[in-house]
C-alpha cells in the first residue's frame, strides 16, 4: 500500500460564511468594494428552475450530434415541463431512456434524431412511448479538467 | 375559513423510487430488501399483485421471486433520501404548512375552500407528483390528523378512489369510520386495541361515540385527544420544522456475526467516519460520543454493551472522534460473544460557529484551520468520486463484515458517476 499526499481541494460547495461587512472594524478606511460583494455564481441556481423535478442523465451515442449533444455529455432534464414540438426530450422506449427531438410532422407527433443516419419514430405507431422529461441544458466538457 | 389536514404519502416508496430512475423497471414487479438483504420491505404494485408478502425473509422466497421474474433490489438509501427531499420540496408550495413525518409521508394543513371540495386539488397534486418525480402518492384529507390517516388508508385500499379520499368533504363519514377496525386507528396500540374489543368497540365509529369517561379511565388525556380527533376536532397540531438535530446515530447490522476485537474496531471506526461526515454536512460538532454493540436478540443470551465519553472539546474532526471511539471499543468487546450490530451515537450537538476560542483548544488556530480544510477535502473527494475514495485506515481495507447489499442500484440522483444513461442511438 502506498500513501499519497493530497493538498486541499478548492472550489467545493461548502457554504462559506464570509464576513460581508469587512469594514466594520474601526481601524482603516472602508473598502470601496464592500457595497459590491456578490454571492458568486451558482450554476444550479442559474440553470435549474425546478430543482426537485430536475435530474441529470449521461448521454451515450451520437444520434443527437446535430443538436450539439455529444457522447458523454451531461444532460439536464426537467420532468415538470410539458413537452412541446421542437424540444429535445427524454422518452422511455423498450425499457431505456432515449434522447430525441419531438417534432410535429404532417399533423402528427414524432421523435426524430438529430443525425440523418437514424430514422424517425412515429408516436402513433408505437403505443407505449412515454415522454419522461424535457432536456433543458447539455453540459459538454472539453477533455478532463475536473 | 375551515381548515383541512391531509396525510400525503408515497405508495411503496422504496420500490417506486427504484422504478422512477430505471425505466427497465416500469410496469415490472420489483421488491426491495431490508439491510443485509434480509427480507422484503417494499413491493411495487406489480409485485403485490403476484402475492409476494411483506416481511418475508429473502432466502425463503428467492426461488418464487425468480420464477415470476421479480426484480430484487437492496435498500439504496442515497436514492430514497434524495427522492424524499424532492417529494417534500414539491409538496411544500401546495399546502399552507407541512410536517415531514417520515421518509415517505407528511402531514399538511391547508384551507378548505368555501364549496368544501378538495378533490380537484388532490387530483392535480397527485398527477403533478407522478409526472415530476415518477412517484405515486396517496392523499387522505380530513378535519384532523387521526382522521386523515384513516382517509389515506381508504384512498389506498380501493383503486376506485384513485389514491385520494376526503373524509371532511360533503359526505357522511360514519360508514367509512365504521369500516375502519379499531386496531387500524393511528395511536391505538395493541393493548388499547384489545381493551376496546373486550368492550365491544370494534371500529373507529364506535370508539368515537363511546363514553369519554370510560375511555379516559383507561387511556387518559391521550385517549380523549384521540377521541376528539375522531370527532373531527383537531387537537394534534402540526409539528413545526424540527429544530436542529441534537443527536445523530449511525448503526448497522453486519453481514455475519463478528467476535474479533479488531473487526469490532473496524466496524465502529467506519460508523464514526460516516457520523463525522454527517456532522460536517450539518455544520455541527458533537460534545459527547457513545459506542454500542449487541449480539443477536434471537440468541439465547443477548449481550448488549455501550460506552460513552464526553469530549474535552466539541468536535467534528474524524480523527478526534475516531480516537475517542476506538478507546471505548475494548469496553464493549467480550471474547466469545458474536456481535451482529454496532453503532455510534453523537450527542450534545452544537452549531459549528458556536465554538471558536477555548482555553482547551488542542490545536493552534492555524493548525485547526488546516484540519478543517483536510476534512473538507476528504468530504469533497468522497462526494465527487464516490464514497470510500479516501478511506481511514482504521476502518480496515476490505471489511468482510460490511452490510450485504448484493443487489444495490446506483446512486442515480446523487453521484455523478452513477447517473442513468440516456441513449442517443
Amino acid at each position: 500500500m502506498s500513501l499519497l499526499w493530497i493538498g486541499a481541494l478548492r472550489g467545493q460547495r461548502r457554504p462559506l460564511r464570509l464576513p460581508l461587512a469587512a469594514s466594520s472594524v474601526a481601524a482603516g478606511f472602508p473598502s470601496p468594494a464592500d457595497d459590491y460583494i456578490d454571492a458568486g455564481i451558482d450554476l444550479n441556481e442559474a440553470l435549474i428552475r425546478h430543482p426537485s423535478s430536475t435530474f441529470f442523465l449521461r448521454v451515450s451515442g451520437d444520434s443527437m450530434t446535430g443538436a450539439g449533444i455529444q457522447h458523454g455529455d451531461l444532460l439536464v432534464v426537467d420532468r415538470s415541463l410539458e413537452a412541446r414540438p421542437g424540444q429535445i426530450v427524454v422518452a422511455v422506449l423498450d425499457g431505456g431512456f432515449t434522447l430525441k427531438r419531438l417534432v410535429r410532422h404532417r399533423g402528427r407527433l414524432r421523435l426524430e434524431a438529430a443525425n440523418s443516419a437514424y430514422p424517425p419514430l412515429e408516436l402513433h405507431r408505437c403505443g407505449d412511448v412515454q415522454i419522461w422529461g424535457v432536456a433543458i441544458h447539455v453540459i459538454h466538457s472539453f477533455g478532463r479538467h475536473g | 375559513m375551515a381548515e383541512a389536514l391531509a396525510l400525503i404519502d408515497a405508495n411503496n416508496f422504496y420500490a417506486s423510487c427504484e422504478q422512477a430512475l430505471d425505466p427497465a423497471l416500469l410496469g415490472r414487479p420489483v421488491v426491495v430488501l431490508s439491510n443485509n438483504d434480509g427480507c422484503v420491505v417494499s413491493r411495487s404494485s406489480e409485485a403485490r399483485q403476484l402475492g409476494i408478502a411483506m416481511g418475508k425473509p429473502y432466502f425463503q422466497i428467492a426461488e418464487q421471486l425468480a420464477r415470476h421474474g421479480v426484480v430484487v433490489r437492496s435498500s439504496n438509501y442515497a436514492l430514497y433520501g434524495d427522492m424524499s427531499q424532492r417529494l417534500m420540496a414539491s409538496l411544500e408550495p401546495w399546502v399552507a404548512e407541512l410536517e415531514v413525518y417520515s421518509i415517505d409521508e407528511a402531514f399538511a394543513r391547508l384551507p378548505r375552500p368555501p364549496h368544501g371540495d378538495l378533490n380537484g386539488w388532490a387530483r392535480e397534486l397527485r398527477s403533478r407528483i407522478r409526472r415530476n418525480l415518477g412517484l405515486p402518492i396517496a392523499i387522505g384529507i380530513a378535519p384532523s390528523k387521526v382522521q386523515a390517516k384513516i382517509a389515506n388508508r381508504i384512498a389506498k385500499a380501493d383503486s376506485r378512489h384513485a389514491g385520494l379520499f376526503d373524509l371532511g368533504g360533503p359526505i357522511d363519514p360514519d360508514p367509512w369510520l365504521e369500516a375502519t377496525p379499531v386496531e387500524e386507528i393511528w395511536g391505538i396500540g395493541r393493548r388499547l386495541g384489545r381493551w376496546c374489543r373486550l368492550r365491544g368497540i370494534a371500529n373507529a365509529r364506535q370508539l368515537r361515540d363511546m363514553a369519554s369517561s370510560e375511555l379516559r379511565s383507561k387511556a387518559g388525556v391521550v385517549g380523549l385527544r384521540l377521541q376528539l380527533e375522531l370527532r373531527g376536532i383537531s387537537c394534534l397540531p402540526l409539528e413545526e420544522a424540527p429544530a436542529a438535530k441534537r443527536e445523530t446515530c449511525v448503526s448497522r447490522s453486519f453481514s455475519r456475526p463478528i467476535s474479533e476485537l479488531e473487526e469490532l474496531r473496524q466496524a465502529v471506526a467506519s460508523y464514526v467516519v460516516r457520523a463525522a461526515e454527517k456532522l460536517r454536512r450539518q455544520h455541527q460538532r458533537a460534545g459527547r460520543l457513545t459506542v454500542f454493540a449487541r449480539t443477536s436478540p434471537f440468541a439465547p443470551q443477548v449481550h448488549g454493551a455501550s460506552a460513552g465519553v464526553t469530549l474535552p472539546l466539541a468536535s467534528n474532526d474524524t480523527a478526534v472522534l475516531l480516537q475517542a471511539a476506538l478507546a471505548l471499543v475494548p469496553a464493549l468487546h467480550r471474547p466469545q460473544r458474536r456481535f451482529v450490530k454496532a453503532g455510534v451515537l453523537l450527542q450534545e450537538l452544537q452549531p459549528e460557529e458556536q465554538l471558536q476560542h477555548h482555553l482547551l483548544v488542542p490545536l493552534p488556530p492555524e493548525q485547526q484551520r488546516r484540519r478543517e480544510a483536510l476534512m473538507a477535502s476528504i468530504d469533497a473527494l468522497n462526494r465527487r468520486y464516490g464514497r470510500g475514495t479516501v478511506q481511514w485506515a482504521a476502518c480496515g481495507l476490505q471489511p468482510t463484515w460490511a452490510m450485504r447489499r448484493g443487489q444495490l442500484s446506483r446512486a442515480a440522483t446523487t453521484q455523478l458517476q452513477d447517473l442513468p444513461t440516456v441513449w442517443a442511438h
